[in-house]
């Protein structure tokens, strides 16, 4: 009599294999799904650069001795509101996912400010409904025309 | 007479039990799998739609924002200061500064509707007249800005130019994306207050 072989996959064995297939098939998902997150972040990312474009353009715009040196955060930078208690207004698109920053610093060579720092950092949302925040800052130097 | 000893049946196939619970495992992995799959295929065609929008809004916006950078005071069909960059509802015009040709020529984009979508053009002088924006302009409006702060001496002027757009997708069936902001061409408003 020849002795019973069993030839064939046992239950466990193919169970194993498909849970070890769908662990080899997860991160493969996982890299679709981050794609289409990554899109998202970069819509928020236009609309911040989009801002700081247009918080840093205005600033530029103005005379060189009407762009006054100081920190400016969400709470002063807001439409219709004084940019450093002068007559000068802020115009800011409606965006109220994101916090302008804005900051103006003098670079002075002796007692001569030569050039004025302006840095604009949009801080915004990196995916929807979550509280984590990314940053983007834009600089540039504005120089003095009257020296 | 030769006898062949029958042997006992092998036991080397599945039995009924074991190939219905494989069956029913694989159709739970595979419908996960395809709903998956299914969701993505969905979720990457709506994102490359919306990528293809952020493209072309942001071509559009980046070629407006060069062109008000150089725009100028001088040069034909300038007049008073709210006169420098003509917005209609159809077409944008103002004066650039071309420092390739060394001199100012009038840029004008135009929207141009249509049932399936609006484009947005860009012309230079006589320079052949560019699509910017094809057919995923579902509303467009741009106005001039002219602001007048009371500073000391004669005051401050500040132009701009307010962009409201919205881009629909080809299919129509996403959310449309949306962008407004406000443009400040920074050599222009400088020469409004340097004259």
């Amino acid at each position: 009599m020849n002795n019973i072989r069993k030839n064939g996959l046992s239950l466990v064995e193919i169970i194993l294999s498909m849970g070890i297939l769908a662990m080899i098939m997860l991160p493969v998902f996982m890299t679709f799904s981050s794609g289409n997150a990554n899109i998202q972040i970069t819509e928020s990312e236009f609309r911040a650069h989009t801002a700081a474009l247009e918080l840093m353009e205005q600033i530029i715009s103005l005379p060189f001795n009407l762009i006054k040196a100081g920190s400016y955060d969400a709470a002063k930078i807001v439409d219709g509101g004084a940019f450093a208690n002068s007559p000068i207004l802020f115009r800011l698109s409606e965006n109220p996912d994101l916090k302008p920053f804005l900051q103006v610093e003098e670079v002075k060579r002796g007692e001569k400010i030569v050039f004025k720092k302006i840095t604009v950092k949009i801080a915004y949302p990196s995916a929807r409904a979550s509280g984590r925040m990314r940053d983007f800052t834009l600089k540039t130097l504005v120089a003095n025309e009257n020296i | 007479m030769k006898t062949f000893k029958k042997n006992p049946p092998a036991t080397t196939a599945f039995t009924l039990p074991e190939i219905l619970i494989v069956c029913a495992v694989s159709a739970i992995f595979l419908g996960s799998a395809i709903m998956l799959f299914t969701n993505f295929r969905q979720g990457f065609s709506r994102s490359e739609n919306v990528a293809v929008l952020l493209q072309e809004s942001a071509l559009f916006m980046a070629r407006l924002r060069t062109d008000l950078n150089n725009a100028v005071l001088s040069g034909p069909g300038t007049g008073s200061f709210d006169q420098q960059i003509q917005a209609l509802p159809d077409s944008l015009t103002f004066n650039v500064y071309s420092s390739r040709q060394g001199r100012i020529n009038q840029v004008a984009y135009r929207l141009l509707p249509d049932a399936k979508g609006g484009s947005i053009s860009r012309q230079e002088a006589d320079q052949a007249e560019r699509i910017l924006i094809k057919n995923h302009v579902a509303s467009l409006s741009w106005q001039m800005q002219l602001e007048r702060f009371a500073t000391p001496g004669s005051g401050t002027f500040r132009i701009g130019v307010g962009l409201d757009l919205q881009l629909k997708t080809s299919s129509g069936r996403e959310k449309p994306f949306t962008i407004k902001t406000t443009m400040f061409p920074a050599r222009l408003n400088r020469q409004l207050n340097n004259p």
